[in-house]
């Protein structure tokens, strides 16, 4: 895990791509995308069943490291509409004790109502003091954001024509952009600037990036 | 007979033998296949057969009768019109009619009402045909299909679609006669056998047009100043600029879109008195713009033409003078038929000049007049277990009229592509289509195709016959999309990946405009003319084309035989062989050159085999491979025809190397396959065939639908597969194909045994060395790592861009 300072404040960036913010006991996860690879299935496209499976162990492994009082999802917690995806994960969060909370993202097409009726609490946006919460990058002055939608990743270069392309966490003075949690989601790659940082993770590790500029 | 005879005299023309040849075996019934070049009459060499049975028959029931296949639609609308000229003459009640993608939905409809005598159609057409409820009835009057340009499509996906075409129609018209028209092959006789399956009545017939080909090179004025690597040839535009002045019309082939843009570029500024009568063709461009540059070549509007291979095929040019080739054709039957696009009378000398774009090319020239003079044509190798075209195949069927598994089994193994298809693989590929899986699971709602009560395999969901209905016919490149006008007005079609590159206010060239990016927006890029004189120049995939095992062993000879040192071509290499001597060697037939240098990119590790592309590419990533064993490194290769390169940012041990005996035979198809699972190799093959199969869905240029998150890349189904489900067939096509496609693993185990025989010679060079340029400045690179991912970010960096921040 890599520790960094936000507003003075403490919050670990893990490889999973979930950040733990100790002082609130909470975790933050972008972009699961639960259900894409049925969503894909239940229309012909044949996505091994496997790749979906993932969530659960890795959600489950977190919280065993630190064991949440809140989970924020922070959009696209869901792929598409219902389907037999949303019978587990509504088994999954009768299991919890935390307080679950989801901020609503461009995916989320299944209503509050329902997300309500599995114990979610349903928001566009959120703020606490000096922290918000929303889902498409959307940077304000007056308090530090974190977000997700992107799908954030860089390519690397070094000696010998070397390219590596890796999910990340893209931190700009007022905002931290989450990698996707979920399996099946894919890369969008940003070109950060100066003022960026940048911590790729390897789903074991995560390192911060040297920049170079052209 | 005598009628088509007649008509012959009528035109002025006298039967040539092959023609006579075609009608007399076809009059037998019998199926064949016929090589004769573009412009020696080979369309009524098959039609006028067909009109001398039609002329013999006397009641003709409704319904198509005779079938013309042809991979390209430009080349439809030419076949319809002649073979249409000759109906109206000897045969006027009965038709022939047009039918590709850009024929409308309301001639369509027309064409199932009343269906005419003759259909001109693309492989593509024909399949969508098939995908509807009636085929059988629509197809019952068949009597003949033939396959032009069998060459073409053949070695290709497309040639696949055909066989399973042809395969299933034969199961249910048993009478139906199969004719090929093909250029000169290397292996024709297999050719032929895949064309016709199981066919036994059957001939081939060799048109005996021989062309005179000339051969010359273009050379710069100061030999000295020739460079080891311009890439684009462009040093030499003076002479090429006198060349097109001095013929009435000129065609400038070359082998990439973006070299063509290029080209077209210099030369209008080099000589602004061409503007009107300077063009470009390629594949890329509108059809309205291509058609109008084929009408006016053909009309001699036009003095100079810069194409690629879209002006391969078919069309005759007859005004055409002068051909010059930009950089290496990678193969004699190409070259020929670039030649053959001047000097159109029989008999008449065809030159084409050549042009090197670097120094090595100049041997190249060598080996290809050779070439030509042996008359040695390539082989085409045929795809084999294309599971990703059998499953289009399969849900083509479905949608339509379904289909019975134990039925179309035998006639599947009817064909070349699938004669291996065992019955486990063939129960896998219908588990997938059923269940998206090879086991049942709890929760899965996975819906494509159903098994009805009798067994009939069939779609039923509206949604996934729409999505296959419209992605059918994608076997073709990658994703592209439509350029249009912000204000209107259509420019062509661009790839993907290189709109990808770009942000809106960027400029580029396209179809010898400088357009601005305004936005992408369902599948179409929306752009305005620029005045901005710097433009990025699309590089469109299409042109990595590998040498033929013909042309290396003839490179090889080229430059190992004494008698070519006193060509024009190795006179003007000589300052190149000094330099080469001088930095290392030119070495010798039963000599592997290696080379060892540092420059700031890295240290170069630089091979010479000469075995050509395909070979060098399996080579480069197999070495890598074995010295990845020795200790951690991380590989970028690149490849071409002459040798390959292995750079990294650490030395490899040289004594490690030979110790090790790195360069055995033994252990080479391990050792070949776990070094395609590491440096992903297959994953440039998967991206076909994760289209093809159906599993990314692109929708359609002219017809953005819903798709409604449904979409992704096929890199990421590759890492899913990779990671999941290693055992998909679909996954492992692609490993497969890499092989069996990339490198020919007969010639590689050969390869491997003959430099046992070979002394290896390990230079330490101070600099590049002239053989090694074109190899170190390419691009296109391929990776191998042993090296753990978490130490490999430690020493790498972000590029950040100047104009951000």
């Amino acid at each position: 895990m890599k520790e960094i300072l936000l507003n003075h404040q403490e919050f670990l960036l893990h490889p999973s791509g979930a950040v733990y913010w100790p002082k609130t006991q909470t975790w933050l996860l972008a972009d699961v995308h639960l259900g894409k690879v049925a969503h894909f299935r239940k229309h012909g496209i044949a996505v091994p069943r496997k790749a979906e499976g993932g969530f659960y162990q890795k959600v489950n492994a977190l919280f065993d490291h630190f064991p949440p009082q809140r989970v924020i999802f922070l959009g696209d917690l869901f792929h598409s509409s219902r389907n037999n995806e949303w019978h587990l994960f509504a088994a999954w969060t009768k299991r919890q004790s935390a307080k679950l909370i989801l901020i609503k993202g461009n995916h989320d097409l299944i209503t509050n109502s329902d997300f309500n009726s599995i114990g979610l609490t349903v928001y566009d946006t959120l703020r606490e003091g000096e922290f918000r919460f929303y889902h498409y990058p959307n940077p304000s002055e007056d308090a530090f954001g974190f977000c997700g939608h992107l799908h954030p990743g860089v390519k690397l270069h070094g000696k010998g024509k070397q390219q590596l392309k890796l999910p990340c966490f893209f931190q700009s003075p007022n905002q931290l952009i989450l990698p996707a949690f979920g399996t099946f989601t894919g890369l969008h790659l940003v070109n950060p600037s100066p003022n960026d940082r940048i911590y790729v993770t390897t789903g074991k590790g995560i390192q911060e990036i040297k920049q170079k500029i052209n | 007979m005598k009628q088509i005879t007649q008509w012959f005299s009528d035109q002025g023309w006298r039967p040539q033998r092959f023609q006579k040849a075609c009608w007399k075996a076809y009059n037998k019934g019998q199926s064949g296949m016929l090589h004769a070049p573009t412009g020696s009459g080979k369309t009524y060499a098959l039609w006028g057969a067909v009109v001398a049975e039609a002329l013999a028959t006397k009641n003709h029931p409704k319904g198509v009768q005779a079938l013309w296949i042809t991979p390209l639609r430009a080349l439809a609308v030419e076949i319809q019109q002649s073979t249409q000229t000759m109906n109206r003459a000897l045969v006027p009640h009965l038709a022939v009619a047009l039918r590709t993608g850009d024929t409308a939905q309301s001639e369509r409809a027309k064409q199932k009402r009343t269906p005419s005598f003759g259909l001109v159609t693309t492989p593509e057409s024909l399949h969508v045909m098939l995908s509807t409820k009636d085929h059988q009835n629509q197809f019952k009057h068949l009597k003949v299909i033939v396959v032009d340009e069998w060459h073409e499509l053949l070695g290709t996906k497309r040639g696949v679609q055909i066989e399973l075409a042809l395969a299933y129609l034969r199961s249910f018209l048993p009478e139906l006669k199969i004719w090929g028209i093909s250029a000169t092959l290397g292996n024709k006789a297999l050719a032929r056998n895949i064309l016709l399956g199981p066919i036994k009545n059957s001939i081939t017939v060799q048109a005996q047009v021989k062309k005179n080909i000339r051969v010359r090179s273009i050379l710069p004025k100061t030999m000295e100043r020739f460079p080891w690597r311009g890439h684009l040839g462009l040093h030499l535009l003076p002479q090429v600029l006198t060349l097109v002045q001095n013929n009435a019309t000129t065609l400038v082939f070359t082998n990439t879109r973006a070299q063509c843009e290029i080209w077209f570029h210099r030369l209008l500024e080099a000589d602004p008195s061409l503007a009107g009568s300077i063009a470009m063709h390629h594949g890329s461009i509108d059809k309205k713009i291509r058609l109008w540059v084929e009408e006016a070549l053909r009309t001699e509007q036009l003095k100079v033409v810069v194409c690629t291979s879209s002006l391969d095929l078919g069309v005759d040019f007859s005004p055409v003078e002068n051909c010059i080739q930009i950089g290496s054709p990678k193969g004699v039957g190409r070259f020929i038929q670039r030649a053959g696009r001047s000097g159109h009378r029989p008999k008449a000398t065809s030159v084409i000049h050549f042009l090197p774009t670097h120094g090595m090319e100049l041997i190249e020239a060598v080996a290809l007049q050779r070439g030509i003079e042996e008359e040695q044509i390539e082989d085409r190798l045929p795809f084999l277990n294309s599971y990703d075209v059998l499953l289009q195949f399969l849900m083509t069927l479905a949608v339509g009229s379904g289909f019975h598994p134990q039925n179309l089994f035998p006639v599947l193994t009817t064909t070349f592509s699938f004669q291996t298809l065992s019955t486990e693989q063939w129960q896998w590929l219908l588990n997938f289509l059923v269940r998206g899986s090879q086991s049942l699971e709890h929760y899965d709602e996975y819906k494509k195709v159903e098994i009805l009560d009798n067994g009939i395999y069939k779609v039923n969901n509206k949604g996934v016959a729409m999505r296959h209905r419209l992605s059918m016919g994608t076997i073709v490149s990658d994703a592209s999309l439509n350029i249009r006008y912000q204000k209107g007005g259509y420019l062509g079609a661009v790839e993907e990946w290189f709109i990808a590159k770009l942000n809106p206010g960027d400029v580029f060239t396209f179809s010898g405009k400088n357009l601005e990016l305004i936005k992408i927006h369902n599948m179409e890029v929306i752009v305005r003319k620029s005045k901005a004189k710097k433009a990025k120049i699309p590089a469109w995939m299409g042109g990595r084309m590998s040498f033929s095992a013909h042309l290396s062993d003839l490179l090889k000879k080229a430059l190992f035989d004494e008698r070519n040192k006193t060509t024009r071509e190795f006179k003007a290499l000589q300052p190149i062989f000094e330099q080469q001597q001088k930095e290392s060697i030119v070495p010798k037939p039963n000599e592997l050159l290696i080379e060892r240098f540092t420059t700031k990119e890295g240290v170069h590790t630089v091979f010479y085999p000469f075995e050509g592309y395909a070979i060098h590419e399996a080579m480069a990533s197999l070495m890598a491979y074995r010295i990845s064993l020795l200790s951690p490194i991380t590989f970028s290769m690149s490849f071409n025809d002459y040798g390959f390169e292995l750079l990294s940012d650490q030395p490899f041990d040289r004594d490690a190397f030979f110790d090790n005996d790195l360069l055995t035979p033994a252990h080479l198809r391990e050792d070949l396959e776990k070094s395609i699972n590491i440096s992903e190799m297959a994953r440039r093959r998967f991206r076909d065939i994760a289209v093809i199969s159906g599993l990314v869905f692109q929708g359609f240029p002219n017809k953005p639908i819903k798709t409604k998150h449904l979409q992704s890349g096929a890199q990421l189904f590759f890492d899913v597969f990779k990671e999941y489900e290693p055992d998909n067939l679909l996954y492992q096509q692609a490993l497969e194909e890499t092989f069996d496609h990339g490198m020919e693993r007969g010639r590689m185990t050969r390869v491997f045994e003959n430099l046992q025989h070979h002394t290896i010679i390990w230079r330490e060079c101070s600099q590049p060395t002239p053989f090694s340029f074109p190899l170190i400045t390419d691009r296109i690179r391929s990776k191998l790592s042993s090296e753990n991912v978490e130490d490999r970010i430690r020493k790498m960096y972000l590029q950040l861009e100047k104009s951000m921040g």
